[in-house]
């Protein structure tokens, strides 16, 4: 155990602290849970869309990597390696709630080509003008009104990086069907920007 | 009017995901089709703007309330400190290893029987220091004394 002063553990770095807290340093932990829990509890409830549920699995997250610390290596970032823990637990929540393979009518239509052609193309700057809080509110506020199937592969691609490929084998899906729900969702998210803004200059 | 295969193949040339040869066809048809550029023009801006004002949220609840849950779950779960553990593993030895001394202290310290013969039909026999069995066979009695 390292001899350490308490004071110390906010200035340092996210590597000292993991390294500490393999070794059972639970005050290290500590301050990367403090550091990071917004960023982790947002991912959930970006996924969940509950704030209850997002509390619940951001900590159960948390609870996770603790027991799994020995296994991170430092491959990716501390930050990044307990993400992919809270979107697995996600995951498999949402699989249990049957709510990302679901066929709805919705996607039906969409897989076939029908919901698509209804919607704009995503147009250059769909939301200029807007403040930039203003800005983050409404893409939350869009990506709300997705289905959770569609909400998670533009999750799993645009802020996880996945590939298609990564995506598929995640969600447990083709990758026809990660590409078709791709871009439905973008082209869905696209069109509700552009209702937002057309609603904010009446 | 495109196909949905070839929407998806745009799609898919914007995220970087088209094999090779046909990224180059995609590239080359590119200049001529002013649809397919509104397309991938759209597709990498509305990317750009979401990545860029990724939604954020802040836990409800305070640090200290956050962690000592987590804190709870984890000492729930976790093993024994490690200097506790050493040292019940050791008892754990320990324990069994004292049983079988004390067997074999007990063996070893058995005397052999004694045997004598009374003068009214009966045997005493002699286990240890500490007890002795009277057996009358005419009055089928066996009496252990234990001193």
């Amino acid at each position: 155990m390292p001899v350490s002063v308490k004071n110390d553990y906010p200035s340092e770095a996210d590597e000292t602290l993991v390294k500490w807290a393999q070794q059972g340093d639970t005050e290290a932990f500590e301050q990367l849970v403090f550091r990071h829990r917004d960023k982790i509890y947002a991912r959930a409830l970006m996924m969940m869309r509950n704030e209850d549920q997002a509390l619940e699995y951001s900590q159960e997250a948390w609870v996770k990597s603790w027991q799994r610390l020995v296994q991170f290596q430092g491959d990716s970032s501390f930050a990044t390696w307990v993400t992919r823990i809270v979107i697995n637990l996600c995951l498999d929540q949402l699989r249990r709630q049957k709510r990302v393979r679901t066929e709805s009518i919705e996607a039906m239509e969409e897989e076939s080509g029908g919901v698509e052609r209804q919607l704009p193309a995503p147009e250059s700057n769909p939301t200029a003008g807007l403040e930039q809080d203003e800005l983050r509110r409404r893409i939350d506020e869009a990506l709300g009104k997705l289905t959770d199937a569609h909400r998670t592969v533009v999750v799993l691609h645009e802020f996880e990086g996945l590939e298609y490929k990564e995506i598929a084998k995640r969600i447990g899906i083709s990758i026809g069907t990660v590409m078709s729900r791709l871009f439905y969702a973008r082209r869905r998210l696209a069109f509700l920007l552009q209702s937002l803004k057309r609603e904010r200059s009446e | 009017m495109k196909s949905t295969e070839q929407l998806l193949d745009l799609q898919a040339y914007v995220d970087g995901e088209l094999p090779e040869e046909r990224r180059r066809q995609v590239e080359a048809a590119l200049p001529a089709d002013l649809n397919a550029q509104e397309l991938v023009t759209g597709l990498r801006q509305l990317g750009t703007l979401i990545r860029a004002y990724e939604p954020t949220a802040t836990v409800p609840v305070t640090r200290e309330f956050y962690w000592s849950q987590i804190r709870r779950q984890i000492e729930a779960e976790q093993p024994k400190a490690p200097a506790a553990s050493a040292a019940l593993g050791w008892l754990r030895w320990l324990i069994p290893a004292m049983g079988v001394a004390a067997v074999a202290v007990v063996v070893s310290t058995q005397q052999t029987p004694r045997e004598i013969t009374l003068a009214g039909g009966g045997d005493v026999t002699v286990v240890d220091v500490s007890s002795t069995v009277f057996r009358s066979e005419s009055d089928g009695v066996t009496v252990h004394w234990i001193q």
